[in-house]
């Protein structure tokens, strides 16, 4: 560690976690790992899902008491464990999923459970609060009422809560994943300033480029077990990738070569809810079309219009020359519509329903699965569910387990295998690799560039500039429920980018 | 592609590998019962043995006293069982009670207007016909629901409220028994001997005053029926995927009002032959003085037997037996009646706290396993 500049290792380690071990009944989910934390950095901790990144998180914070090794925090050996004991120390964790309760304003989510008086003083509380928020740099409303804030404003609160308890040490566990790129930006500048600020900062993520623009130093985790310490300035992306993975990783994949056919999807002036805004575009055969924007501009209106789940007030849906419009869903994917939506959570998987449960839903009604008298064909549902969890590599212990015990990875397998079993005339993925790792990603991109190759006609939704790059034949940007532009895919990225922020761009033929 | 095939152990699902950790969490969940109802016993001063022993002999002591359990578990088990199907579907039907009310008018209706029915066809026309009024009776908020997005609570609430005073207004109209002689009785006529359900209680040598009837047969097939339609059936996979995550059900093509009515219309039917037992097997006419609120002691039930339709059954039936022991307890020991009630209520809330805590337990070791075959390695 001779390279790290001289100023900051004189200082000792704020925390040291020494040869933590913690097993859980079958799995070690963190093995002999080694961890330190020095004062004003950030340090990433990257890994697959189930590398054991949050496990060892948790261990620090005192959520779970490890099996093995030791925690020094300022040089003083941690003896008990617990979330109270880990933020007397100094230390604490902003979750991934918020717990904010939503009718409160900031001020008072901010102060909950940590009220000194029994009559609450709440101007000088949002004074206080104000305070804090202003030290950082954070932009929040202290008087504002929760359900009224964006996400990312929430996540604030939420950075704001810890840091009122006055903690040196934030453990941000995937603090991007629920963020616009916009919101991310301005996350890594709070990053930034409360580095600048003498806090700690330990960032878990598997977004690599995240990790190489915002970390001091990098950990990264596989299976377990540290595979590498390392610095931005040392490594890349693909080299993190391949310590991720334990192989090499591409992020760009060979385009397969199809000839672009006829026209199979049509939108004409889809109009609807205000969200839609005369949105109209056309997906061929063998061709993938890459809808590019920031979210919410209509994108998931775009795909509930196209499969059926929404109506939109005005405008055709045309699918093959046929008029689709305000179709029941079970009707367009009859004729041949797949469909991946943005949250596999809501509109994917029934998560507590088996895999054969899950592999079958959509086809449920349809011969073999089940008979003319409504009684499913359990054999036929599991077979099928065999067979597509053997073809797409879903890592399950068996088709019997609920799909809520899969990881995100596996889930969206099970997805696509599920939507491509019919072999589908149009795919609609709505942000296909959201919040999965590396590997998972590829996998996905493969299946998506496989059905372009097999001249099935592809709708990708993405807010991620690098898959809409990776995957299109074709881009357009849609901003307020219109397409502002049309691109060849080697159009520089700044172009792209206009149009989503609403540029009208010249129409690239 | 790799297609290593992960380790296919054979896992049974869910709710069948943990079978034995289900049967033991209900025995716990008894024992913390039993134990919390012990010490409110010593309060009184006195002994829980001899209450508990008075509550079990009242109900096991001869064959009477056991045809008398199954009596009152009878019309438990359709409840109980109208209220488990709606549940699967995310639905909560407080109309039970309201649609049983409106299945015995519906019933006593047809076993009047249609007498002149040979041999047991009346009795099957009367059971139709109670199983059709409670299913009207829960179109109403079934429709109200899909068309306005109306909450079937609010709206069920209200029919059964309508449901009461519309018997009320029946007996003392239409349905009026007009005696010879000008004498009028707020009930209506006798049912033909024919309307009523055969006893089945003689068989075992049953005393005539208990009237357990072929009715309790029927429930265990209303059981196995509902069992097979929400675990074998295409409308049960759909009700599950509704109940749980509406919009994966929708986005799989799966039309969520239809599978709302559907399920409406199955506990409707299951809701209208609660009143049977009284009407049809116990009294064999419908009087004034009614027995109601046996769709509200269905929730209860469907909640200790977790609306799985075994769990139902065995729960009607200790249901019955607490309820068999409640004037026991006043006639023998100086702990009042209404214990009874204080111990369901705690028994429930130990069932639902303990089987709560061990399907966690079940959920934390899945994710564990699972984890383990995620992290076989991939193919070479």
């Amino acid at each position: 560690m001779s390279d790290v500049e001289a100023g900051r290792s004189g200082a000792p380690p704020l925390v040291v976690m020494e040869h933590i071990t913690k097993r859980f009944p079958g799995v070690v989910a963190n093995d002999d790992v080694s961890l330190e934390l020095r004062e004003r950095e950030v340090h990433a901790l990257v890994g697959e899902n189930g590398a054991g990144k949050s496990t060892l998180m948790r261990v620090l914070y005192g959520m779970y008491s490890p099996d093995g090794g030791r925690i020094l925090v300022r040089g003083q050996e941690v003896k008990s464990s617990s979330p109270r004991v880990a933020i007397s120390l100094g230390i604490g964790m902003v979750h991934q999923h918020f717990v904010l309760v939503d009718p409160f304003t900031v001020t008072e989510n901010v102060i909950l459970g940590d009220e000194n008086e029994r009559v609450l003083d709440m101007d000088a509380a949002h004074e206080r609060v104000g305070e804090l928020a202003q030290k950082y740099g954070f932009v929040v409303n202290p008087r504002a009422v929760v359900e009224d804030l964006s996400v990312g404003e929430e996540q604030r609160v939420e950075i704001l809560k810890v840091l009122y308890r006055g903690v040196d040490v934030l453990i941000m566990d995937e603090p991007t994943a629920v963020l616009t790129p916009a919101e991310a930006k301005e996350l890594f500048a709070n990053l930034r300033q409360l580095r600048e600020a003498g806090k700690s900062i330990v960032f878990i993520s598997h977004k690599l480029d995240e990790v190489l623009e915002i970390a001091d130093r990098i950990t990264v985790l596989r299976r377990g077990k540290v595979v590498g310490e390392t610095t931005p300035a040392r490594t890349s992306k693909a080299q993190l990738a391949e310590m991720m993975v334990g192989r090499p990783v591409l992020f760009r994949l060979e385009k397969p070569d199809v000839e672009i056919g006829e026209t199979v999807l049509q939108l004409d002036e889809l109009h609807g809810e205000g969200k839609l805004n005369g949105l109209s575009l056309e997906v061929h055969s063998g061709e993938i079309l890459g809808v590019a924007g920031v979210e919410g501009n209509g994108q998931r209106e775009l795909a509930e219009a196209v499969i059926g789940l929404r109506r939109p007030s005005g405008g055709r849906v045309v699918l093959n020359g046929t008029d689709i419009t305000g179709e029941h869903v079970q009707a367009i994917r009859n004729l041949g519509v797949g469909y991946i939506p943005e949250d596999r959570h809501e509109q994917g998987l029934v998560l507590n329903m088996t895999l054969w449960e899950n592999a079958v839903l959509g086809q449920h009604d349809d011969e073999p699965y089940s008979s003319r008298w409504g009684v499913l064909s359990l054999r036929t549902i599991k077979e099928l569910a065999s067979r597509l969890v053997q073809l797409f590599d879903v890592r399950a212990r068996s088709i019997d387990v609920t799909a809520g015990t899969l990881s995100g990875g596996n889930q969206q397998k099970l997805i696509l295998a599920r939507e491509l079993e019919t072999d589908p005339k149009l795919l609609v993925a709505s942000q296909p690799t959201r919040g999965l790792d590396v590997g998972a990603i590829e996998f996905v991109w493969r299946q998506i560039l496989e059905q372009k190759a097999a001249g099935r006609a592809v709708l990708l939704i993405s807010a991620e500039l690098d898959e809409i790059y990776a995957l299109s034949d074709r881009i357009v940007t849609v901003y307020e429920g219109r397409i502002t532009g049309e691109y060849p895919p080697d159009a520089p990225p700044e172009e792209v980018g206009r149009g989503m922020l609403g540029d009208v761009a010249a129409e690239v033929t | 592609m790799a297609t290593v095939a992960a380790p296919v152990e054979k896992v049974r699902p869910p709710w069948v590998s943990n079978l034995g950790g289900q049967l033991f969490s209900v025995l716990l969940a008894f024992v913390v019962a039993l134990f919390i109802g012990a010490l409110i016993i010593i309060g009184y001063g006195e002994n829980p043995l001899t209450v508990y022993g008075t509550l079990v002999r009242f109900a096991f002591k001869d064959v009477d006293s056991f045809g008398y359990v199954l009596q009152i578990a009878t019309p438990l088990i359709f409840s109980a069982l109208a209220i488990a199907v709606c549940f699967k579907g995310g639905l909560f039907n407080i109309g039970v009670e309201g649609q049983y009310l409106v299945g015995m008018l519906t019933a006593s209706w047809a076993a009047l207007t249609f007498d002149f029915l040979p041999g047991p066809l009346l009795m099957w026309t009367a059971l139709l016909f109670a199983m059709l009024g409670g299913m009207i009776w829960a179109a109403i908020p079934a429709v109200l629901k899909v068309k306005t997005g109306a909450h079937e609570v609010v709206t069920t609430i209200m029919l059964n409220g309508i449901a009461v005073n519309l018997l009320g207004w029946a007996l003392n109209g239409p349905l009026k028994y007009r005696q010879e002689g000008g004498q009028v009785a707020a009930r209506t006529a006798n049912f033909k001997d024919n309307a009523l359900v055969p006893d089945l209680g003689h068989l075992f040598g049953m005393r005539e005053s208990v009237h357990l009837s072929w009715l309790l047969p029927l429930g265990f097939v209303a059981a196995a029926i509902v069992w097979f339609v929400i675990r074998r059936m295409r409308l049960g996979y759909e009700a599950r995927a509704v109940g749980s995550t509406p919009g994966s059900a929708r986005a799989g093509g799966i039309s969520v009002g239809a599978v709302q009515i559907k399920l409406f219309m199955l506990s409707g039917a299951l809701a209208g032959l609660i009143g049977m037992q009284q009407l049809l097997a116990d009294k064999g006419y419908l009087p004034v003085n009614f027995v109601s609120q046996l769709g509200f002691t269905g929730i209860a039930v469907a909640f200790l037997g977790q609306n799985n339709p075994v769990g139902i059954v065995a729960a009607s039936v200790v249901w019955g037996v607490l309820s068999r022991g409640e004037s026991a307890l006043q006639l023998e020991t100086d702990v009042p009646r209404e214990f009874v009630i204080i111990l369901q209520g705690i028994l429930i809330l130990s069932v639902m706290v303990i089987y709560q805590i061990t399907r966690r337990r079940l959920a934390r070791r899945q994710l564990q396993a699972a984890a383990v075959v995620e992290q076989v390695p991939e193919a070479a």
